[in-house]
């Protein structure tokens, strides 16, 4: 849309500077850059069957893991502990996966920072454990975002990670169990809200992006904008935050507290799953589904070998986050520590570098070649 | 420079340029042609000039982009600023990370961006089914601002304190709603426990009204009410003798403002700014137009003689500087003690008093030095982000109904206060007491915003002075990039409360001396009215 605009503006200018009668007005020759592609069908197949299908997910996640952590104030054992840390971890998943696209209801109702406020605050957790408030879901969603979401459950569940990511079901108290459940139940009912916005009511999110020339979006080219800063905001977030602020610039000043999910030592399948869920918005289908239009099929129209180096870019960034923990499996907050480990460290924040770059340089430049 | 009077684009156009491409070039009827002005900004794409940032202008990212002419070295301080910017502040003491802590120990939110959602306006609160009211919590980007009630103050002078707002006794002039875990003694109570509450809670709510347009058409407006309870200087049962609920304490709400092309508007010349004052309407054309005079702190902190200048920046321009904005709002909103403003906020108040005894004064506003909570180092860099943020560029500029609304809304007088367009100083200036970045410099902006008061009606007004700003006024809200504010948050909402979902309601609620320009726009047809909300909309 942006050349097609161009091509109006200089259009008129011509007619009005050359005259009429002037034969000249036949120089806004289109650059051999541009290209044509119908977005629809990539629009809608990322919004119904990426982004709601994956907040869809989330939410069932969300349930099974509320009623996991049920059962466990119910019925303390050492099962019911290990079946309410897989839940957490499958609930995990899909929000790493999701935020690939970061933008819309996830943000605007602040259900981020609900869930996923990091650092969490140890210090009024224990107060908030050794007091004596009674804890149901009312109480838990008034309180700051650092005491309740996906961190202080998984401390409550994992325990401090320093020597290890067990927890035994003795270790574990009866508050801690209660204050669990209770913000695992409020943490579900923002899973279902942030569900509901994408699908539910005559301002439903997806409708949006589906349907443009709205209050949000002008065009199909404005959605696929937000569609590819989404992608460079999760790379950008993973090689730049995530992975490279606890790195830090040497052993001796790594970070440990900086490390995500550092209690579960399920840091490198976060930042994994954050990076799929980039190829999932770039190929437009989850791992293993059939072909569906993505981002790929939109560079791909432009320029087919940009597209397949983008798609190997992301493989070879996914590969190198797995390949940090190494032969001795070595979870994220001591692999910072390890010399050797730090090397494959350095290697995969390249790796998320250059895919960054690419995106940013060549992908969203794209935009402006795009005869909409 | 001098760029007062608008320029137009004088145009003799055969009907309108598609009837000049449709019937070529051969017709020789001149029967009809009309003779369109168009303003000079109809088709100016770069809003902030050479500052201007077009890639992400279509998207939510619009206004989170540095500025595109920064250097390597600007360009490291402004992405430095970027990650201050979403610094969460923690509880102290923080022995993992003692520059993070000192948050409150009460404030309205604990990172910027909770305020400026995405360097935008936040969500509005919306009243969840079944319920009446909210509690503003972590989800609020809105805080109250509060006086005592003092009348006007005409001249600001060292004899009444420069006009600044006299605060209320135990509270201060600013509400914080929220707080540490322990900021109330009441926190673990066995009933009605306070935990994360500040000096009071505060509910809202909102009030319906109807607007009808003469074509039959209407809209249904709505208004935030504010209910404070729980305030910290009585108990329960006494909440009426609270001082912040006597009946001469003024309240004034204040919602988040988007926080991009903000060190563009502090180089604009005072001079061109005052030029287009017109404190008793010389012209008659029913709109005056007035400086806010204000306290400046960096005036006051290298003791100049008159520690008061222009105020730029805030609902009521009661700011000076992005720099005294950023700062105040570290320090008041958040809590975190700076260089510029170094006492916490409630400083030597009995919540202050009780809050430090109780937790073994272990958060005093200062860090283990002495020292502020925040250096000078990351005071700059998130004054810098802010100075140096990119204006988005526009969308949909040769659209027939955008074209068309342009001309309506210089035709129906909107840019009486809403200034086109301005060039920005050039040579050795300062902004916020440093010198300024040259990106900023001899830039040719649109922000349609005079920086002037208006007199907005008693239907916005929020009856509460602000510096030599009276209970009427508001300070012209720049328009660039508001077209994006819903792509950027889909829940924010428009004016100093939020009240407005869209640009007709916010056009609606101007009165005052926008009062004529509402009356013919709502005059207007409904296809006429729509061109020219899609102009603004393309902003």
């Amino acid at each position: 849309m942006l050349l097609k605009k161009t091509l109006i503006a200089l259009t008129v200018s011509t007619l009005l500077l050359s005259g009429c009668g002037s034969s000249s007005s036949d120089n806004t020759t289109v650059e051999e850059t541009s290209f044509t592609f119908d977005s629809t069908e990539l629009i809608t197949n990322l919004t119904n069957d990426v982004i709601v299908e994956g907040y869809e997910t989330l939410n069932t996640k969300a349930n099974a893991f509320f009623l996991a952590t049920q059962n466990l104030v119910n019925t303390p054992t050492d099962e019911n502990l290990l079946a309410a840390q897989n839940a957490w971890k499958a609930a995990r998943e899909p929000w790493e996966q999701g935020e690939s696209h970061i933008f819309g209801p996830v943000d605007s109702l602040s259900i981020d920072p609900h869930l996923d406020s990091w650092p969490l605050n140890t210090n009024d957790l224990q107060s908030l454990l050794d007091g004596t408030s009674t804890f149901s879901a009312d109480f838990i969603s008034l309180l700051n975002d650092d005491v309740q979401g996906f961190h202080t459950m998984e401390f409550l569940l994992f325990g401090d990670g320093v020597a290890d990511n067990e927890k035994l079901i003795a270790e574990m108290t009866l508050r801690e169990r209660e204050y669990l459940s209770a913000t695992a139940e409020v943490f579900q009912g923002y899973t279902q809200d942030l569900y509901d916005a994408w699908v539910s009511g005559d301002d439903a999110y997806q409708d949006k992006l589906l349907t443009v020339d709205n209050d949000i979006y002008v065009s199909q080219l404005a959605v696929v904008e937000e569609l590819i800063n989404g992608m460079i905001g999760i790379v950008d977030e993973v090689g730049n935050g995530k992975i490279a602020d606890p790195f830090s610039e040497s052993a001796a000043t790594a970070d440990t507290s900086l490390v995500e999910s550092q209690y579960s030592w399920n840091s490198l399948t976060d930042f994994t799953d954050n990076i799929i869920g980039v190829q999932n918005v770039y190929r437009g289908e989850f791992d293993g589904a059939a072909d569906k239009t993505g981002i790929i099929d939109f560079v791909h129209a432009a320029d087919s070998t940009l597209a397949t180096r983008v798609d190997d870019e992301i493989t070879v960034a996914i590969a190198a986050i797995i390949a940090i923990a190494g032969e001795n499996e070595l979870p994220f907050r001591q692999a910072i520590s390890n010399t050797e480990a730090r090397v494959r460290i350095q290697a995969a924040i390249d790796a998320l570098a250059t895919l960054q770059a690419s995106l940013e340089n060549d992908v969203l430049t794209l935009l402006n070649d795009w005869e909409v | 420079m001098n760029i007062f009077t608008q320029k137009k684009q004088y145009l003799s156009l055969i009907v309108s340029l598609s009837a000049i491409l449709l019937s070529g070039c051969n017709s020789g009827s001149s029967d009809k042609k009309t003779v369109i002005e168009y303003p000079g900004y109809t088709y100016i794409e770069k809003l902030g000039g050479e500052a201007t940032a077009v890639n992400a202008s279509h998207s939510g990212h619009g206004f989170s982009t540095p500025m595109p002419t920064l250097n390597a070295d600007e360009l490291e301080k402004h992405l430095a600023g970027d990650a201050n910017f979403e610094t969460a502040f923690t509880t102290a003491p923080n022995s993992e990370h003692p520059e993070l802590d000192g948050v409150g120990p009460v404030f309205n939110n604990q990172d910027c961006n909770s305020c400026h959602q995405r360097d935008g306006r936040p969500s509005t609160i919306t009243i969840p089914e079944g319920k009446n009211r909210v509690l503003l919590g972590s989800s609020a980007g809105i805080f109250l601002r509060m006086s005592i009630d003092d009348g006007e103050c005409a001249e600001p002078s060292i004899d009444n304190n420069y006009c600044k707002n006299e605060g209320v006794p135990g509270f201060g002039d600013q509400l914080f709603h929220r707080g540490v875990l322990r900021a109330r003694a009441e926190w673990d109570a066995a009933e009605d426990a306070l935990p994360f509450i500040g000096q009071a809670n505060v509910y809202l709510a909102y009030e319906y009204s109807t607007v009808n347009y003469a074509d039959g058409s209407s809209v249904e407006l709505k208004k935030p009410v504010f209910t404070i309870e729980r305030p910290y200087d009585v108990t329960a049962e006494n909440r009426l003798d609270s001082a912040i609920l006597q009946a001469d304490v003024r309240y004034s709400p204040r919602n988040g403002m988007p926080v991009f092309g903000l060190g563009l508007l502090e180089l604009i010349a005072e001079a061109d700014i005052l030029a287009l004052a017109d404190e008793n309407d010389a012209d008659s054309d029913g709109i005056s137009g007035r400086p806010n005079w204000v306290f400046d702190a960096i005036k006051a902190r290298d003791n100049g003689p008159l520690p008061v200048s222009l105020g730029r920046f805030g609902w009521k321009a009661n700011t000076p500087s992005v720099r005294t904005q950023s700062l105040g709002a570290l320090r008041g909103d958040m809590g975190i003690t700076n260089p510029l403003f170094p006492d916490e906020s409630i400083a030597n108040t009995a919540l202050h008093e009780s809050y430090l005894a109780r937790t073994g004064y272990v958060d005093t506003g200062a860090d283990e030095n002495g020292e502020p909570e925040a250096d000078q180092a990351f005071s700059d860099e998130v004054v810098f982000y802010a100075e140096t943020l990119a204006v988005p560029g526009r969308r949909n500029i040769n659209d027939e109904s955008v074209v068309a609304g342009a001309v309506l809304f210089e035709q129906i007088n909107c840019t009486g206060c809403h200034q086109p367009d301005f060039t920005t100083l050039t040579g050795d200036v300062k902004l916020g007491g440093v010198d300024a970045p040259d990106t900023l410099k001899g830039q040719h902006i649109y922000p349609f915003t005079d920086m002037l008061l208006h007199d907005l009606g008693e239907s916005l007004a929020d009856n509460r002075r602000d510096f030599t700003a009276n209970g009427n006024e508001w300070k012209t809200r720049p328009l660039w990039g508001i077209g994006l504010t819903k792509t950027v948050n889909p829940a924010a909402g428009f004016l100093h409360d939020g009240r407005a979902d869209n640009i007709e309601e916010a056009i609606l609620w101007h009165g005052g001396e926008a009062q004529q320009s509402t009356d013919d726009f709502m005059a207007l047809t409904p296809i006429d009215r729509q061109s020219l909300i899609d102009f603004v909309m393309s902003l």
